[in-house]
């Protein structure tokens, strides 16, 4: 388990600037930041679109299109999304407790400039929800913010399980697919994004395009936040440039040699490294799960599977029953019963977009990405005398 | 054009829907639809409205965008 003590910056530290030094508190925030130029709706949205920011939750979807999806008028609120539901990432919870100003300033700059009267900041764990809240304290900003927190599921965080959470709902996924940009918070029109995606609003709207795009790639330049974990010798949050190499990562973490699971639980697997650079969408929300090799990895992925299955909503028939399945295949395979290769390649074509929220699409690409990356163990634990290695829990999976 | 649609939320795996429209929906092995996600024709629209009428979850819907 890593603490959010552990944060480390590779180039320049542009989110994480002066939380080296604690928490930022509103002073020390505007040494470090200075403060937030006044921008319109049509300021944002160019700068967005200049720099290319895509949203840092996940599906790393372009900030500029969400922001002009939104109707003219009528923005009934922005909303922060917290509740960081990937087990491993620390991230979000990271800047809400050192550098909560910075969250806030991106959120509330844009509800001014989109004339919304909400600020919802849904949080999960209570460490940053007092930050925020003492942050508060310190601030007038002329609007309606709440803080709230939201459960911890896996499936919670995501956007329209959050919106429900907010209303005072349950914390799932309702059943329409319908957009937040369109019927948000309250059936109201809603900017909904990541902690992070706020921080670097904030950041962007400081520095402008230019100096903004000072490092990173040129597709999608600035900074980004990655946790690290797994066989790693220092796991934790780290600030580096958009484009970075893995290698460089995994080497500044010591990390162990090894399978890397890149983007999280809903990732994929590399067994090789070299020449592979991190930016959206492969990373997804930034997660970094060394293997190493001490651990069976199809005990570890059938781990994963079982914690996977078990944060299904219980909402969609294919979701429940595919997700079980599957975890079912995947324990018979590891002890070498050829029906649960079978029946897992048969399963994972019956799971993805069978449910009202992409925990099965995400599941299948993770669990086939799997059979690709570690064949040649499947073909090994096949023979029925397995890989020999403990199953270590090197990637977390169970509650 | 004319596409069936489900949601995962509502459905409980009655099967009622496959039975009606059996070219365009088929049963998983654990009961539940699988669309085959192909438009419904002209000569086919008043069974699959047969078939949206007729789910007990009314969890089926004809979208027509
Ligand atoms: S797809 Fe699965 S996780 Fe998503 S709402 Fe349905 S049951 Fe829940
Ligand atoms: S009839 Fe309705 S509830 Fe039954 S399987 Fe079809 S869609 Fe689902």
């Amino acid at each position: 388990m890593i603490t959010v003590d552990d944060t480390r910056v590779i180039g320049e530290a542009r989110v994480l600037a002066g939380t080296d030094q604690g928490r930022l508190d509103l002073l020390r925030h505007r040494s470090t930041h200075g403060s937030l130029p006044a921008l319109t709706r049509d300021d944002y949205t160019k700068l967005c679109e200049a720099v290319g920011l895509r949203g840092r939750g996940g599906a790393a979807f372009p900030v500029a299109l969400k922001l002009q999806d939104l109707p003219a008028r009528g923005v009934e609120a922005v909303v922060v999304n917290g509740s960081e539901s990937e087990p491993v990432s620390r991230k979000d919870r990271l800047l809400l407790t050192r550098s909560p100003h910075l969250v806030l300033d991106g959120a509330v700059g844009l509800a001014h400039a989109l004339g919304a009267p909400h600020v919802l900041i849904a949080v999960h764990d209570a460490r940053a929800a007092t930050s925020v809240r003492e942050a508060l304290m310190e601030r007038d900003d002329r609007l309606a913010i709440e803080v709230q927190e939201t459960p911890g599921r896996f499936v919670a965080g995501e956007a329209r399980a959050v919106l429900s959470a907010l209303e005072g709902g349950a914390a799932v996924p309702p059943g329409r697919r319908v957009l937040p940009t369109r019927k948000g918070y309250h059936r109201r029109p809603t900017f909904l994004s990541n902690v992070e995606t706020f921080a670097q609003l904030a950041v962007l709207a400081r520095l402008g395009s230019r100096g903004f795009s000072s490092t990173g790639l040129i597709s999608e330049p600035g900074t980004q936040l990655l946790t690290i974990d797994g066989a790693v010798r220092r796991p934790g949050v780290i600030e580096t440039p958009t484009g970075v190499p893995l290698d460089t990562v995994l080497q500044y973490s010591g990390a162990q040699a090894g399978p890397v699971l890149l983007g999280g639980y809903h990732g994929r697997w590399l067994q090789r490294t070299e020449g592979v650079t991190l930016q959206r969408p492969e990373v997804s929300a930034g997660i970094i799960l060394a293997l190493g090799s001490d651990t069976c990895p199809l005990g570890e992925i059938t781990r994963v599977t079982q914690w996977l299955s078990s944060q299904s909503a219980g909402q969609c028939g294919p979701c429940v029953f595919g997700l079980a399945a599957l975890v079912d295949d995947f324990a018979r395979l590891t002890v070498g019963d050829p029906q649960g290769w079978h029946d897992a390649h048969r399963h994972l074509g019956l799971v993805p977009g069978r449910g009202a929220c992409a925990h099965p699409d995400g599941t299948a690409r993770f669990l086939t990405s799997a059979l690709e990356e570690f064949d040649d163990d499947v073909q090994h634990h096949l023979t029925g005398q397995g890989c020999g290695r403990p199953v270590l829990g090197v990637l977390g999976g169970t509650r | 054009m004319n596409k069936l649609e489900i949601d995962w939320t509502r459905c409980d795996g009655h099967g009622l829907c496959a039975g009606l429209v059996p070219d365009d929906i088929l049963l998983d092995e654990w009961g539940f639809p699988v669309l085959r996600g192909r438009e419904i024709t002209a000569g086919e629209l008043s069974d699959a409205r047969r078939a949206v009428l007729a789910c007990p979850a009314l969890a089926l819907r004809l979208n027509n965008r």
